[in-house]
């Protein structure tokens, strides 16, 4: 019977990748624009769903424009690498978890409903600093 | 004591590089009142609230100024995508015919799945107590359904639409069961 469940929660978890839930979607992209996602690079373009842990990459001419399923809203400048490093969000109760990193670049964001869940419930991470979003609307640069 | 390390080096060698870590605060679309604190290590913090402001946060003490923003940061402002909508549209008692009065807000939709590209849209359905949890559960589906219907006919994939149902459940206006409440049919509707 153990030996069933263990094989039932391993199933599970393996195919947790092909059902990882969708947390955003793109909504514009200009120039040379990717998503990372692990090992993938996922084309940008309006429609594609985004993931807890993709990284935005942009070129010097790229700019990426995103919405997420709470309702914070993101724009991607040039030459910037912005990783989506934890999600987490319950529609019915509208709260959740949200940590960004902005490795390098900018970053402009309207907050959503899970910076306004819980007392720094949004983080944004730089080389240099940490963020809690209390909600409104900023831009985090990066430089080289 | 790492940051303490850090700041001498930052001053003077890389005045340049450590200089460019900025957060530009801007007024909130909506006028509310907004924050961003900035965190240390040892569980203190900075709140910045002054609007039009730019704050260094390259591992120093953060320092504000009132700031206004360049063209470049403006650019970046306004291709963020727009607002997401909420709208509610009610529905004649025991059907999925929406009222004649929330007719003009679902052709507000449609222009809305329209003109956005990439749009997500959430529909769910609600019913009064008037009849049996069983009928109501289905009644709302097939509202949100109907509903979903008439926004996937401007010529978006279905797939990247859901239509929940919830019944009785969450209530717009609180009755007792089996009462006729027309607040209470309705579908909600967002469209990011």
């Amino acid at each position: 019977m153990r030996k069933i469940i263990m094989v039932l929660m391993a199933t599970v978890v393996a195919s947790q990748p092909a059902l990882a839930a969708e947390i955003g979607r793109i909504k514009r992209s200009v120039g040379m624009a990717a998503i990372e996602r692990g090992k993938e690079k996922v084309p940008t373009a309006p429609g594609v769903q985004l993931q807890s842990g993709d990284v935005l990459v942009t070129g010097k001419d790229g700019q990426i424009s995103l919405t997420f399923i709470d309702d914070t809203r993101f724009a991607v400048g040039p030459n910037s690498r912005v990783a989506l490093t934890r999600y987490d969000y319950d529609r019915t109760r509208q709260t959740g978890t949200f940590e960004t990193s902005v490795n390098r670049g900018s970053l402009a964001v309207v907050s959503g409903q899970i910076a306004k869940s819980g007392k720094d419930a949004m983080k944004v991470r730089t080389p240099t600093s940490l963020l809690g979003v209390r909600g409104t609307r900023f831009i985090v640069e990066v430089g080289k | 004591m790492k940051l303490r390390r850090l700041l001498p080096v930052c001053g003077l060698a890389l005045l340049a590089g450590c200089a460019t870590n900025h957060l530009v605060l801007l007024p909130s679309e909506n006028g509310a009142h907004g924050a961003v604190a900035v965190l240390d290590e040892k569980g203190g913090e900075t709140v910045v609230s002054q609007t039009d402001s730019r704050t260094s946060i390259g591992g120093g003490k953060p320092t504000t100024r009132a700031y206004a923003a360049s063209p470049a940061e403006r650019g970046l402002i306004d291709s963020l995508p727009p607002p997401p909508i909420r709208l509610t549209l009610y529905f004649k008692e025991g059907t999925t015919q929406l009222t004649p009065e929330s007719l003009p807000s679902l052709e507000y939709l449609r222009a809305q799945v329209r003109s956005r590209p990439g749009v997500e849209a959430q529909v769910t359905g609600y019913t009064d107590t008037l009849g049996s949890d069983d009928d109501n559960d289905r009644l709302s589906q097939r509202r949100a359904e109907e509903v979903l219907d008439a926004l996937a006919g401007e010529g978006i994939d279905r797939k990247l639409m859901t239509a929940v149902g919830r019944g009785e459940r969450s209530l717009r206006v609180q009755t007792a069961d089996g009462v006729r409440e027309a607040a209470n049919r309705r579908v909600e509707v967002t469209v990011r």
